[in-house]
């Protein structure tokens, strides 16, 4: 019998190489968990980590190349440019810090460490394989096993009630997201007859006019899927319960990997299939954002515990991201705006994403050993432990926008774009936001160098959480210094 | 009679059933019985599907979602031994969840009729693809997301057995719990 | 047929659900208010699949997809949901501070 309709395809090898090593490594780690013997379990961790260098070798030695490969109707569906691949480098980072931030935690506690180690890696296979997803079921699928190990991960402390409350808000949310996220798209593929995103971009622009509410419809249902992914207001109640009781090298993954991953899907679909449309869906970005940077940051004022400050911090961050949504324009003149936007909003996430897993090490380092998740445990710091303190310090201040270190740029960059496209009054809720958000961060900074401390017990950190605070630290530090390091990246990645 | 009004009386009686059994499913106070309306809603949406020529999909209906995911379910609970009687479930959100829904649905349902009225459905079936059709691209342009779902499939199984297998008692202490 | 009917169909499933979700406290039925949605958007899906004809099969195959992941979610949650009731020794899932949002 003869097949009709069967597309041959070649595929395209060192195209998917990084998923591929990936992949590998994350059932390599699953099939050795099986034969280490209990106290031996730890050398997951190692091995986990090899595969993360080796992916990010695969994803090193694509540089530069404009690959892709599974075409739908002539259209490639997984493309790899420099915009993928510099997102799968950021992945492969965040992963090697966030198991450096890991290993003692999962080690000291009775967890089930081979298995949280491969859930970590299938999860993060979501976020690379989301950086080069372009059509809508890719997209969808990425997302999904962004969430799905997230949220066991999230639930991995099984004993404590909080851990099981914050894997079950979690999972609820996650689960109504998807289904929120899914009815955009099935809109978006009836109104384009297609799921490919060059082909939606190229039929959207010419739909009739009747239709343009569909598209905002459309737009508005994948929004609030997304907003729930990335913890935006008035969809953000789940992340501060949850990171506060999901083990906390987990909150530090949410709140880096997974956001990010969600951040590079949005971006994705807004800058690649729905710019032509932009008049009609860019009030509901600004009304996001605003919404977002305000009340993350107003209710991060009141935190007591630092995993929830972080949390809302966090939140207050997505809203400087969702900024650069607010700024797409539409019509002929418009790529060199929509540029402008998109490499701030990368730059952004690279910078946030390094100083924010930063702060969690620093967090989880406090914690540990005569130390706890209080901000007012964090007085006098500097006098028990001056380098943890420093370290702190310095993502703190990062994480507020403040010179020296690279969280300024990230700022200043969306500030610039915000100026540039002549949205001022955005410009201004963010100016006074990043004055509320300098408010919170610096007490806790003017508590760590000025207060008394209650003990003067020295805070012992592992060798390894060191290394990885220190070389973050110092990243941030280089970028300040001499930005182009990260806008030269950006700068030559467009979708 | 003819075929299209023989598809027009299917589609408003499954339809129906569909909307019932959907509305007893949120408003039921047993879980057991939510639980098995939602078969309800399922098969008519299988059978809405058959009208609409997606034999595979209809068949992937049924088998996955009727005779596992609901079995599942009914497992779980039965698993935890909850108290098959009734209580009350609902939160004291009920008035302002129907406003909510009621107007969402009023909203949703005006843009769409008014974006879709003059579009008609022609299923006399010529020109469906058929499962072969459906294989042969599967296994080519969506290969992909194929294989990744295999894995997400696998992170759900081993995450689902991890989470819900019983440990030995101390291994439910953590440090710094 | 008209198209919208199905559409109308989809969109009265999916704000059921909706309504399920904000009005429910207890985790499953909250999952199988979710699972409403979840139909609706397959019923979208084919509609629009039906409408393209042989252009059609990305529709029904992102309708597996979803099938597929729906099952993997279902999985998750029942297991998290047995992990609650076997710490609590309590069925009152929603007596959990978390479910009153």
């Amino acid at each position: 019998m003869e097949l009709t309709g069967l597309v041959q395809q070649s595929v395209d090898w060192h195209a998917i190489a990084p998923e591929l090593v990936l992949a590998v490594s994350a059932f390599i780690v699953l099939v050795a968990d099986l034969f280490l013997p209990k106290e031996g379990k730890w050398i997951a961790m190692p091995l986990a980590a090899a595969g993360i260098v080796a992916t990010l070798a695969a994803v090193v030695s694509l540089a530069g190349d404009d690959r892709g490969t599974f075409e739908v109707a002539g259209s490639a569906t997984f493309v790899v440019n420099d915009f993928a691949l510099l997102f799968k480098g950021l992945f492969c980072v965040i992963g090697l810090f966030v198991l450096a931030i890991s290993f003692h935690h999962f080690r000291s506690g009775r967890y089930y460490q081979g298995e949280y180690y491969f859930l970590m890696l299938t999860s993060l296979l979501g976020g690379l394989a989301m950086a080069s997803a372009r059509d809508l079921i890719s997209i969808f699928i990425a997302i999904e096993l962004i969430s799905i190990p997230a949220i066991v991960m999230s639930a991995m402390r099984k004993g404590d009630a909080r851990s099981n409350e914050a894997g079950l808000k979690f999972f609820l949310f996650s689960v109504l997201s998807s289904a929120l996220m899914l009815y955009g798209m099935s809109l978006i593929y009836g109104l384009t007859g297609s799921t490919v995103l060059t082909d939606i971009a190229s039929s959207i622009g010419s739909i009739e006019a009747s239709s343009e509410p569909v598209v905002v419809l459309a737009v508005f249902f994948l929004l609030v899927g997304f907003a729930f992914k990335i913890s935006a207001v008035p969809f953000h109640f789940w992340a501060p319960d949850t990171y506060e009781g999901a083990p906390s090298p987990v909150a530090a993954f949410l709140s880096t990997a997974s956001k990010v991953g969600g951040f590079v899907g949005l971006l994705i679909l807004m800058f690649e299939a729905f710019p032509s449309v932009a008049d009609t869906w860019r009030p509901l970005f600004a009304i996001l954002a605003v919404a977002t940077m305000t009340v993350g940051n107003l209710v991060a004022l009141r935190q007591t515990q630092i995993i929830r400050l972080l949390a809302y911090s966090g939140i207050a961050q997505s809203g400087y991201v969702l900024v650069c949504f607010a700024l797409i324009e539409s019509g002929p003149g418009a790529a060199e705006a929509n540029r402008q936007a998109l490499t701030s909003a990368i730059v952004y996430l690279a910078i946030y994403a390094v100083m924010d897993a930063g702060a969690f090490a620093a967090a989880v380092s406090f914690a540990r050993k005569g130390g706890s998740y209080f901000i007012s445990d964090y007085s006098g710091l500097w006098r028990r432990s001056p380098v943890l303190a420093t370290l702190m310090a310095g993502f703190l201040v990062s994480l507020a926008g403040t010179p020296p270190m690279a969280g300024a740029w990230a700022k200043l960059f969306v500030f610039l774009a915000t100026v540039q496209a002549e949205v001022y009054w955005l410009a201004v809720v963010m100016g006074v936001n990043a004055v509320i958000a300098a408010w919170y961060y610096l007490a806790v900074v003017k508590a760590m160098f000025f207060d008394q401390p209650d003990s003067t017990e020295a805070v012992e950190v592992p060798y390894l959480l060191r290394a990885a605070m220190g070389l973050a630290a110092a990243a941030l530090v280089a970028v300040f210094v001499y930005p182009p390091l990260i806008t030269d990246l950006a700068d030559k990645a467009p979708l | 009679m003819n075929a299209d009004v023989v598809r027009e009386v299917f589609f408003w009686g499954v339809g129906a059933i569909m909307v019932i059994a959907a509305l007893r499913v949120v408003t039921t106070q047993n879980v057991v019985h939510a639980a098995l309306y939602l078969v309800g809603t399922l098969m008519g949406a299988a059978a809405l599907y058959v009208l609409l020529l997606a034999e595979f999909v209809a068949w992937a209906q049924v088998l996955i979602y009727v005779g596992a995911v609901v079995v599942l379910m009914l497992f779980g609970l039965m698993l935890t031994r909850a108290p098959i009687g009734k209580a009350n479930y609902d939160n004291s959100q009920r008035p302002l969840a129907a406003v909510v829904a009621a107007v969402l649905f009023g909203v949703m349902s005006w843009i769409l009729i008014d974006a879709f009225s003059g579009t008609e459905l022609e299923l006399a079936g010529e020109n469906a693809p058929r499962t072969q059709d459906i294989g042969a691209v599967i296994f080519s342009s969506y290969v992909w997301p194929f294989e990744i779902v295999s894995v997400l499939l696998l992170a759900a199984l081993i995450g689902a057995v991890m989470i819900a297998r019983r440990d030995e008692p101390e291994a439910d202490k953590e440090v710094g719990s | 047929m008209p198209i919208a009917y199905f559409l109308v169909l989809s969109s009265l499933l999916f704000c059921i659900g909706v309504y399920g979700v904000l009005a429910r406290q207890n985790a499953v039925l909250i999952l199988l208010s979710i699972e409403l949605m979840l139909n609706a958007v397959n019923i979208n899906l084919l509609a629009f699949s039906a409408h393209l004809a042989e252009a059609g099969v990305p529709g029904q195959i992102f309708a597996l997809f979803v099938i597929a992941v729906a099952a993997a979610e279902v999985g998750v949650g029942l297991a998290i949901v047995i992990l609650i009731f076997r710490n609590r020794q309590n069925v009152d899932v929603d007596e959990m501070s978390l479910m009153k949002w």
